[in-house]
């Protein structure tokens, strides 16, 4: 149940402004921790911005849809929600510098297999990854402990598709509405187009359904307005109508506001980011290759993987710091 | 005890270790299937001595001998009729001699030897003592009576005793949780060291305790000497600390921050199934209902509708 989850305790968030200062807060923890020797004019240059972090979130978002989309074995809607959700949960407490969004989109969506039993294995799944699909399974299998870590393991994800079902089941039996299931293509289009906002870590999944059904419904040219007013709400006072008018039209106008990112200002975005990010991270990078091969060598599991812990531990306190108050 | 066997299907105690001896009144063994079978029809002949025998009146073997067995039958029989006291005889002489006699009669049909004379011989016995017998039988019952009541008052006895001693033992209760409190008190209120105050309570429990002990001389025996309960199961039982009873209390249902949604009372009977897949044999078989789901997306729908940011 939503109402009593660790979703809407510790992911649901009161207003985009605080969402917003919680990404600058951790992209400037990122710029202060290792640019501590450029100057202030430069790091400017050289670092991300919060808003280009979130333009290019924005297109890996678009990634993880198509990615997705395109997954075999075809991939039920719940492990796609839950991906969104791990994938927005990661990037509230992390940089984009610190960890490249290539990574974790991969390893949220394998999580969320996990998670909503939606059962391939680690081979299969790279088998939908272009490239050198050792290197992607040893970079996924890497970085879940990790997401988890950054998740709080808080792993259940409430999502709008089972309330959407609900609204239809209750509409057919209670509402004259003719044939609702023409609303549903209208729905679906909605719902994939709100996991591109941040409306998922201000609403309830309910609201979010409604606020789906109410829009595929305006599209049709009918009007649900009687049932929402008369059948859900007819016990409730007109204060709780009036949040949930207000949270619908907040929805319905996030959705309105999708649009995909310049595509020649992101390239510029994954350019910079390549410079910028942080090399111990980078599967890539010399110094990653370096301490893995220390790894190996000395055998030493516990001490080295405890030295990296250190390096997140930003992270997990404030990760942490919600549960708190 | 290795070599007890069963004449008649030869299994011994060692073939088949729960083998149960049984033996008639002519002392003849036979094992317990061996009865079940022979005895079908609740008499037969004795395989071996081929006389008339009941089922009912085959028991369990008690001793390894079956002529004793035979012989303790008979006694037994001999005995109803033959019930004279000491008191009924003029002299010790003739005592001896109707003792005597009684032996003879056993020996004699426990080893089979002139039995119809013997027999003869209760017969004329029975006729001559007719009076006497049915005399001495009551005086019997009356003594068994007798003793009965004897019994009776001993259980009573040990009933008083057993009372005695619970009453006892909730009075040292009671007063250790008065000395208990007495202490706390003490130790709340007086100015002294606390450590004086422990230790002076300390000895005086340890006084009373004494004290106690001398006061209760413990009644270990009947007047006529004889001791309760065997053994040194003298201490009274344990009695074991209960806590308080378990109290139920209904769950209480989280805020579902939304609108109720139906029950299931609801779903199946305002047409909601009518709009989700029915469920087939198997799945119904295997415990599934169409109502489950149902109720779940409605929940799942109308909770959280009242969230508020």
């Amino acid at each position: 149940m939503f109402s009593t989850s660790s979703q809407r305790k510790f992911w649901t968030f009161s207003d985009e402004s605080e969402l917003a200062r919680l990404r600058e807060k951790h992209n400037l923890n990122y710029i202060s921790k290792h640019g501590a020797h450029i100057d202030e004019y430069q790091r400017y240059n050289f670092f991300l911005s919060p808003d280009e972090e979130r333009l290019l979130l924005k297109q890996y978002e678009l990634h993880l849809k198509e990615f997705c989309k395109r997954f075999s074995p075809p991939m039920p809607k719940g492990v796609v929600g839950t991906a969104f959700h791990y994938f927005k949960r990661f990037y509230l407490y992390n940089s984009t510098m610190d960890y490249h969004p290539k990574e974790i989109l991969a390893t949220c969506v394998y999580l969320a297999c996990k998670v909503e039993e939606f059962n391939v294995s680690i081979g299969q799944f790279v088998a939908n990854i272009k490239g050198d699909r050792d290197k992607a399974s040893d970079i996924i299998l890497n970085n879940e402990l990790l997401l988890m870590q950054q998740l709080n393991y808080h792993l259940t994800i409430h999502n709008p598709f089972r309330p959407v079902e609900g609204f239809l089941i209750d509409i057919k039996t209670r509402c004259s509405l003719a044939n609702p299931e023409r609303l549903r293509s209208g729905i679906d289009e909605f719902l994939e187009k709100v996991f591109l906002t941040d409306a998922c870590l201000l609403y309830a999944p309910s609201q979010i359904a409604l606020a789906a059904v109410l829009h595929a419904a305006s599209k049709e040219q009918e009007n649900l307005d009687s049932y929402v007013t008369e059948m859900l709400f007819r016990d409730a006072g007109p204060d709780k109508l009036a949040i949930l008018i207000e949270a619908v039209r907040k929805i319905r106008s996030l959705v309105k506001m999708v649009e995909s990112p310049a595509r020649e200002r992101v390239r510029v975005i994954e350019k910079k980011l390549d410079r910028c990010r942080n090399q111990e991270n980078n599967p890539d990078s010399e110094i990653y290759k370096r301490r893995m091969r220390e790894l190996l060598d000395e055998d030493d599991m516990p001490h080295v993987s405890s030295n990296r812990m250190s390096l997140d531990t930003s992270g997990v306190t404030q990760v942490l710091s919600p549960s708190a108050s | 005890m290795d070599d007890q066997a069963c004449p008649r299907c030869k299994t011994t105690k060692y073939r088949n270790p729960s083998l149960k001896l049984m033996v008639n009144v002519c002392g003849h063994v036979l094992c317990e299937s061996c009865v079940d079978l022979l005895f079908l029809k609740g008499s037969g002949t004795c395989p071996d001595c081929n006389i008339l025998l009941r089922r009912g009146n085959f028991r369990v073997q008690l001793f390894e001998d079956p002529m004793v067995e035979k012989e303790v039958d008979i006694r037994k029989r001999v005995l109803r009729d033959y019930n004279k006291k000491e008191e009924d005889f003029a002299t010790l002489r003739d005592y001896n001699d109707y003792l005597e006699e009684i032996e003879t009669i056993v020996y004699n049909l426990t080893n089979n030897i002139d039995v119809v004379e013997t027999n003869k011989r209760i017969e004329q016995y029975k006729k001559e003592n007719k009076e006497l017998i049915m005399k001495n039988k009551a005086k019997i019952g009356r003594e068994a009576v007798q003793l009965e009541e004897v019994l009776e008052k001993e259980k009573e006895l040990e009933e008083l005793r057993r009372q005695e001693l619970s009453r006892l033992e909730q009075e040292a209760k009671k007063q250790k949780i008065r000395e208990k409190e007495a202490l706390i008190d003490e130790l709340m209120f007086a100015d002294g060291d606390a450590k004086d105050i422990l230790n002076t309570f300390a000895q005086n429990m340890a006084n009373k305790q004494e004290e106690l002990a001398s006061a209760v001389p413990l009644v270990t025996q009947f007047s006529s000497g004889v001791q309760f309960t065997r053994g040194a199961s003298n201490q009274p039982i344990p009695i074991i600390e209960e806590g308080p009873l378990y109290k139920y209390e209904p769950l209480a249902v989280p805020d579902r921050c939304g609108p109720d949604a139906p029950s299931i009372a609801n779903i199946v009977n305002c047409g909601y199934l009518k709009h989700v897949r029915a469920e087939n044999e198997c799945e119904k078989a295997g415990g599934y209902s169409a109502t489950l789901p149902c109720l779940r997306a409605l929940q799942d729908a109308l909770a959280g509708l009242y969230h508020a940011s």
